[in-house]
């Protein structure tokens, strides 16, 4: 059995071998369709500066944010971690439902009212994702960045920031616009706020990244190993990863 | 038993490149892949070298690495090499692709993949649509085929969560060839797995 299971392998290797190498192709429709986004016409003013962010990003999470969730893992069992990411994903009910009403997709933000009420309550303050797994009512990830898209405001230039990462002008612009309806904010000119200061602020903030880390390590570990140039990987990651969810 | 092992030899029969996948059956073909390879990946007998060596069988037959190749370093490029590079080049790309794959299979636990949808774009190009199903969470893999010039359909590329697997590389490629000589880029893929570390 094994042999005959090794014999087919062996001539699926063969045939496949033989592709290489034999043709060439010259189709413009290839070209044009991983051209439109190419590199040499992409516009990349701050590419400099960019790169050095991306290296000091990666600084920081390699011999900062990595060992400090890991270690955090370690007297943490997952389960809790679980637990406080979803209790977090609950606060920023938010941030997604205007969202979603500004981009007129009002049964989403029905659904998003729904799971904040029911994981608020049923769930604990959000702990448990009672909305999702037991009636399959899923979150509608929006942010003020893919409303603008929606809109069709363009990307504008890739903008590497510190500590958050890859993100371009409009999606900064709309990074600060969700600031004031992020709920862990410190915003003095807000009516509400949930928290005191802006210490507290922080450190909530970075108690949610560290714990959010700690559940993606191996992930992000294993998606960084594709990298051959870190920031041309992560840009263009970036870039069509936002495209992609703004076209849904 | 016997049964399920007949069944598997007979869609690795049907993998084979010299019987050409005809339009119609791309669904089917491609449902029957994934199950196999489903099945592979699920088997804890097997160990990770056999099992990977088991799945770039039945990904050989349908991905057209010297295509993916070409696209990923771009039409101009590609044409300025001698033949014996583009055959170099191919190789490493390919064997980046399959190490970059193996890697992943450390992650795989116990996702299902379903074919949603069959989309034809154009006359030679058709899109597949497939979800993988991980702990709840959905996320959206396309396979790009194209007719090659044996009728057959081919993958060319992979938009993983929106993210085309190519254009990945390609931007990489052009970055790299914009400062340094095609030697150096040949040199970095002989190393996959470790992103060259910045000056």
């Amino acid at each position: 059995m094994r042999l005959i299971l090794a014999c087919l392998l062996s001539f699926s290797l063969i045939f496949a071998s033989e592709y290489i190498g034999t043709t060439s192709y010259s189709n413009d429709d290839f070209e044009a369709e991983f051209t439109t986004k190419n590199d040499a016409n992409l516009f990349d003013p701050l590419s400099g500066y960019n790169e050095i962010m991306t290296t000091f990003n990666d600084n920081f999470y390699e011999y900062l944010l990595r060992p400090t969730a890991q270690g955090y893992a370690y007297v943490m069992p997952q389960m809790a971690r679980n637990g406080i990411a979803n209790f977090f994903d609950n606060l920023f009910f938010p941030i997604r439902f205007v969202n979603n009403l500004l981009q007129l997709k009002f049964y989403n933000g029905w659904e998003e009212t729904e799971r904040f009420v029911l994981n608020s309550t049923m769930g604990i303050l959000g702990f448990r994702d009672v909305a999702g797994e037991e009636l399959g009512i899923k979150a509608h990830d929006e942010d003020l960045g893919q409303t603008l898209g929606h809109y069709g405001v363009g990307s504008g230039f890739h903008v590497v920031l510190p500590f958050f990462g890859p993100s371009n002008v409009r999606d900064i612009a709309g990074l600060a616009g969700d600031m004031w309806l992020n709920p862990i904010n410190y915003i003095e000119a807000r009516d509400a706020n949930l928290l005191d200061s802006t210490e507290e602020s922080l450190a909530t903030t970075a108690f949610y990244t560290i714990n959010k880390t700690s559940l993606h390590v191996k992930e992000y570990d294993n998606f960084k190993k594709d990298a051959i140039e870190l920031y041309p990987f992560l840009r263009n990651f970036y870039e069509s990863r936002r495209n992609k969810l703004i076209s849904e | 038993m016997k049964r399920i092992l007949a069944l598997l030899m007979l869609t690795l029969l049907g993998s084979h490149p010299l019987l050409a996948i005809e339009e119609r059956d791309i669904s089917t073909f491609m449902q029957n892949n994934i199950d196999l390879a489903t099945t592979i990946l699920r088997d804890k007998k097997i160990q990770k070298p056999e099992k990977s060596e088991k799945l770039f069988a039945i990904f050989d037959s349908i991905f057209d690495y010297t295509l993916m190749a070409q696209l990923a370093l771009g039409g101009k490029q590609w044409a300025s090499l001698s033949a014996s590079k583009q055959t170099e080049f191919t190789k490493l790309f390919e064997q980046k692709l399959k190490v970059s794959y193996m890697e992943k299979l450390d992650l795989y636990t116990d996702e299902k993949i379903v074919i949603k949808n069959l989309e034809k774009i154009k006359d030679a190009r058709i899109h597949l649509t497939t979800h993988l199903m991980k702990n709840s969470e959905v996320y959206e893999i396309i396979y790009k085929f194209y007719k090659d010039k044996n009728n057959s359909w081919m993958i060319y590329d992979v938009d993983i969560l929106g993210v085309s697997i190519i254009q990945t590389y390609r931007t990489q490629f052009a970055d790299i060839l914009a400062k340094e000589p095609f030697e150096t880029l040949l040199e970095k893929l002989k190393q996959p797995d470790e992103p060259a570390p910045k000056k």
